[in-house]
């Protein structure tokens, strides 16, 4: 089933892209070579420490930093009164209604979430730092506190930022309600249902670090730092610090995992900065995991009401969505956007709907900053549509997956307008779904599922028909939307008079294999050997720009801009290939990486062996610059739209609420593929953590906002004994727009997997008159779900 | 958290029961990892003075030993507060609660008290109640306690806090319970009659 790798010496070179070429970066990784943050040793190095809340909620009456100061090798002690900079992190989307109070860096007035910075700690030693921190003396006064955002938005909910009069961050609609409110009026059959989708916490591998290292002769501040966006990091920072851009060297070393939760630009990695920069030394900081659990930006916090309008033939006629959402504490990096643009644009799914309308309002909570966590908005909309698209056939008692099939936008009617904003660029809904329905033989498996429920057994199959949008984008859309960035990506490819290439991307790769991709893009577009082929990522002093690696855009984007600038290459190579052959530059072809006349294959003359003849520029044409290299600014058309069909079959024990998967089917298309092995492993991890919000995941607080899940012991990642053997098939819709013809599948199986179980156990338990369980759905939660409705008697 | 429960206590009476457990000296040495109880003037005491004052004492003695007007003396005081200082290990640290605690109210057979304790990065704050009932055999001591435990110690995670906390509760009570078949094995019949006389 699994896809095998291949080595890239065994790949001839027309045939890397799309080739399982085995991971560049593995051997690095596996033998403990690769250099995290935390591995970075610099001369004279100081330990930094941060004194957080204990409170999910309090003012701050008075802190005492003697104690802390008077311990031996503590450096320094700050508070934010000690920083003369504007120390406020910036919010990188607005909105009409967004409201943006301040995010100090340091809080000195008031907290807002358990974790919240009130002090740094630089000290010689990294437990010395970390006990100084801890004995700084802050007297608070305990406030209130509220964590769900339906609460926070009722009038008696304590109050976050005052001056704000309430907790509503953002009030947000898409879709035309009118018409929505209308399709509703005439509907046969109307299904309402509240859903939930719970907070979740990123748990990338590695914690969030910085190393930090000032040169006072030059100015220079160089920041390694656990980044997805160095670039991006480089501009914030630099004006949350007061250092300019060009001063300011911000460097990925090796990213282990980030899941949406190292975009963000938060205090901690800024403080480094600032204490470096104070000191004149350099300063680490390198998260405990207590302190990721506490300050990493969460994922998810949506409740919501959907309701869904069918005509008596069953074809779906409206759809309305009312979601609150959480924006936890403060508003984070690209917070706005995720429940909003990311959100309600996927509100259609698969699906042809005439009237959507969806209302989101935002709400300020006090747990940590709410924010982009792999899918983004995408896993909430497409949860939404596929748990209303099994209500649906269930209330009209129609077979979900014909109930599915009979509503899809069809494969001719691409490029296809949503009511909803977005453009579907390609897609073959009903490939996918048959391909599914195909692996899992669904007819035999219904009959199975009649049969087992006259002994007492009870198996579901649920199914995930979902959408996603990758690689936001173009800039000018992004920029009325509310961005305050532009969504292109950047590269530079250079090829070496040797003949061998390096290529810069802006992107910045933390586990997604880009050196392995990239490699094959440059490989296939130059025709040079694989092995020639360096890829650099992630330094803002090496690669001339670049938006990062998020929202499943690298290859999209990245990518993309990556061909462009091999396609340059090729154009130059070949204007000085017709300028040896004395002949016109139509007349010149290239394959495999040569060039040769048109009809004369036989007299050719190699890449490599331009690029030679680039860089001695003795005999290159009259008006051409010497050199082999190109620069591109990439700035899609549209965002993709991959799509699949995943679909899980579970047995469930009603009397222990025990939930065996018997098998999972990940049916994908995410257009042209670079690495299929690639590719495969991106919808395990996916499906591994979509899974995990389904079945384990949950951050949960009390009423004061105290993180009751604290701890790998009591908040469960999945673990390889946890996840099934995930059934993979794949179908290829190139998209139309891009060079490559690819997707984006990063965040493909997060989107797909939370609702194809629950789903599934619903289904299972429709005996039982089960229609939904809250996630995670723990026995318990199954087992009383069962109860409730009185236990099967 | 929530903690609630009533226990027995046989061949004793409540005002025995009463005074017992009015005795911050008897509540000190039940009160697992306590190293002082001391009444104090107001909320906000100095805790390194009151250690440095309260390291030699030694507990004056409690019931039976203890002459009941003593204790009526020394017994807690509606609206009165009282520091007290208490370490307790939760996993692999041994954190030292700086607590001040109130009795809110204190009418026979009805007590209640609210506190808060603070330790290096952690916190709690805790409401208690307790009442007595006579029954056939004795007297039934009804309590509980509502607890929020904040910070470092609370992230420790619940599978870990709620065992200290029902260690913490019920080495408390199963103490003040054995102390006070103590004095109800006490059978000189002179303290009884002179409790009684006390309330």
């Amino acid at each position: 089933m699994s896809i095998e790798t291949i080595d890239a010496e065994d790949v001839e070179v027309e045939e890397v892209l799309g080739s399982a070429i085995k991971r560049r970066e593995d051997p690095s990784l596996i033998t403990g070579r690769a250099e995290y943050t935390d591995d970075i040793q610099r001369p004279n190095m100081a330990h930094m420490a941060v004194t957080r809340s204990q409170y999910g909620h309090a003012t701050i009456e008075s802190i005492d930093t003697s104690e802390a100061e008077a311990m031996d090798g503590v450096i320094a002690v700050y508070t934010a009164e000690d920083f003369d900079v504007p120390g406020e992190l910036p919010v990188g989307w607005l909105l009409d209604s967004l409201r943006t109070p301040a995010h100090p860096i340091l809080a000195s007035e008031r907290v807002r979430y358990q974790g919240d910075a009130v002090a740094v700690v630089v000290a010689d030693d990294r437990y010395v730092a970390q006990e100084a921190a801890n004995a700084v003396d802050v007297d608070y006064d305990r406030l209130d506190a509220v964590t769900d955002p339906d609460e926070a938005l009722e009038d008696d909910a304590p109050v976050l930022h005052e001056e704000e009069g309430d907790n509503v961050a953002l009030d947000w609609e898409l879709g035309d309600a009118e018409k929505t409110d209308a399709a509703f009026e005439d509907a046969a059959t109307v299904v309402e249902a509240d859903l939930h989708n719970q907070y979740l916490i990123p748990n990338a591998m590695e914690p969030r670090a910085t190393v930090a290292e000032y040169n006072a002769g030059s100015g220079d501040l160089e920041v390694n730092m656990t980044s997805q966006n160095p670039h991006l990091h480089r501009l914030l920072m630099s004006g949350v610090i007061d250092h300019p851009e060009h001063k300011l060297h911000i460097r990925a070393p090796d990213v282990g995992g980030g899941f949406g939760s190292k975009i963000h630009h938060y205090a901690d990695e800024a403080l480094t900065a600032l204490c470096a920069r104070e000191l004149e030394r350099p300063v680490k900081w390198v998260a405990t995991r207590t302190e990721t659990y506490e300050t990493d930006a969460l994922g998810r916090g949506h409740v919501t009401h959907a309701k869904m309008a069918l005509d008596e033939d069953g074809n779906i006629t409206g759809f309305d969505v009312d979601t609150k959402a959480s924006l936890g504490a403060y508003l984070s990096t690209f917070a706005p956007a995720v429940p909003t643009y990311l959100y309600g644009t996927l509100l259609s799914g698969q699906y042809d709907i005439p009237a959507i309308h969806v209302a989101v309002e935002g709400a300020f909570t006090n747990v940590p900053p709410v924010d982009a966590y792999r899918g983004a908005g995408r896993p909430e909309a497409s949860y939404v549509v596929e748990r209303m698209m099994t209500l649906a056939a269930r209330e009209i008692d129609e077979d979900p997956a014909e109930f599915r099939r009979k509503n899809f936008v069809g494969a001719d009617d691409f490029p296809y307008q949503t009511e909803v904003a977005v453009e579907y660029d390609s897609g073959d809904y009903e490939k996918t779904l048959d391909e599914a329905l195909d692996a899992l033989d669904y007819d035999e498996l219904r009959e199975r599922q009649e049969e087992l429920r006259d002994e007492d057994r009870y198996i579901g199959v649920g199914l995930s028909a979902y959408i996603e949008a990758c690689g936001l984008a173009p800039s000018e859309l992004a920029g009325q939307l509310g961005a305050q960035a532009g969504l292109w990506e950047s590269s530079l490819v250079r090829m070496q008079s040797s003949g061998t290439v390096t290529a810069y991307c802006g992107t910045s790769g933390h586990g997604q294999g880009h050196g392995t991709t990239y490699a094959q893009i440059i490989a296939d577009e130059l025709g040079v050997p694989y092995d020639d082929v360096e890829i650099v990522e992630g330094d803002t002093d090496e690669v001339p720009q670049g938006m990062g690696t998020y929202g499943s855009r690298s290859a999209a984007v990245g990518g993309s801009s990556l061909a462009t600038s091999a396609g340059k290459i090729v154009e130059k190579a070949r204007q000085i290939a017709a300028h040896q052959f004395e002949a016109d530059e139509e007349d010149v072809e290239f394959e495999n990486g040569e060039f040769h006349l048109a009809g004369a294959p036989d007299e050719s003359v190699t890449i490599q062996e331009i690029a030679g003849q680039a860089y001695l520029a003795h005999d290159i044409p009259d008006d051409m610059e010497p050199g082999l290299e190109a620069t591109s600014f990439y700035d899609p058309e549209n965002f993709t739209f991959p799509f699949g069909l995943h679909a899980c079959v579970v047995e469930v024990d009603p009397e222990s609420g025990e939930i065996d998967i018997e098998r999972y089917v990940a049916v994908d298309d995410v257009g042209n593929q670079i690495n299929p092995k690639i590719v495969e492993g991106q919808v395990h991890g996916g499906v591994a953590q979509g899974l995990g919000q389904a079945l384990y995941e949950g951050a949960q607080y009390d009423d004061n906002g105290t993180l009751l899940t604290g701890s790998m012991q009591d908040y469960v990642v999945p673990k390889a004994e946890h996840i099934p053997e995930i059934e993979t098939r794949s179908t290829v819709t190139p998209c139309p727009h891009n060079p490559l013809g690819v997707k984006g599948v990063g965040e493909a199986g997060t989107i797909a997997a939370p609702q194809a179980l629950v789903n599934a156990v619903t289904d299972a338990l429709q005996p039982f008159g089960v229609d939904d369980i809250e996630m995670p759905l723990t026995p318990e939660r199954v087992w009383r779900a069962v109860e409730e409705n009185g236990g099967g008697n | 958290m929530e903690f609630s429960d009533t226990f027995e206590i046989e061949d004793t009476t409540p005002e025995e029961a009463w005074l017992a457990l009015s005795d911050p000296v008897m509540i000190k040495e039940a009160l697992p990892g306590c190293q002082f109880l001391v009444r104090v003037d107001d909320d906000d005491p100095d805790f390194d003075a009151l250690r440095e004052q309260t390291a030699d004492d030694e507990d004056p003695p409690t019931l039976p030993e203890a002459d009941p007007e003593d204790i009526a003396e020394r017994a807690f005081e509606e609206g009165a507060h009282y520091a007290a200082l208490m370490e307790i290990g939760v996993g692999s640290v041994k954190p030292s609660f700086e607590t001040v605690v109130t009795i809110a109210e204190r009418e026979f057979p009805e007590m209640a008290a609210e506190g808060e304790g603070s330790a290096s990065n952690s916190s709690f704050e805790l409401e208690a109640g307790m009442a007595l009932e006579e029954t056939e055999d004795g007297v039934a001591v009804d309590w509980n306690a509502q607890t929020d435990v904040f910070g470092r110690v609370a992230q420790m995670g619940q599978r870990v806090i709620n065992p200290v906390a029902n260690r913490v509760v019920s080495r408390f009570f199963g103490n003040i319970e054995e102390q006070l078949r103590d004095v109800e094995t006490d059978d000189t019949g002179g303290l009884r009659n002179k409790i009684r006389d006390i309330l």
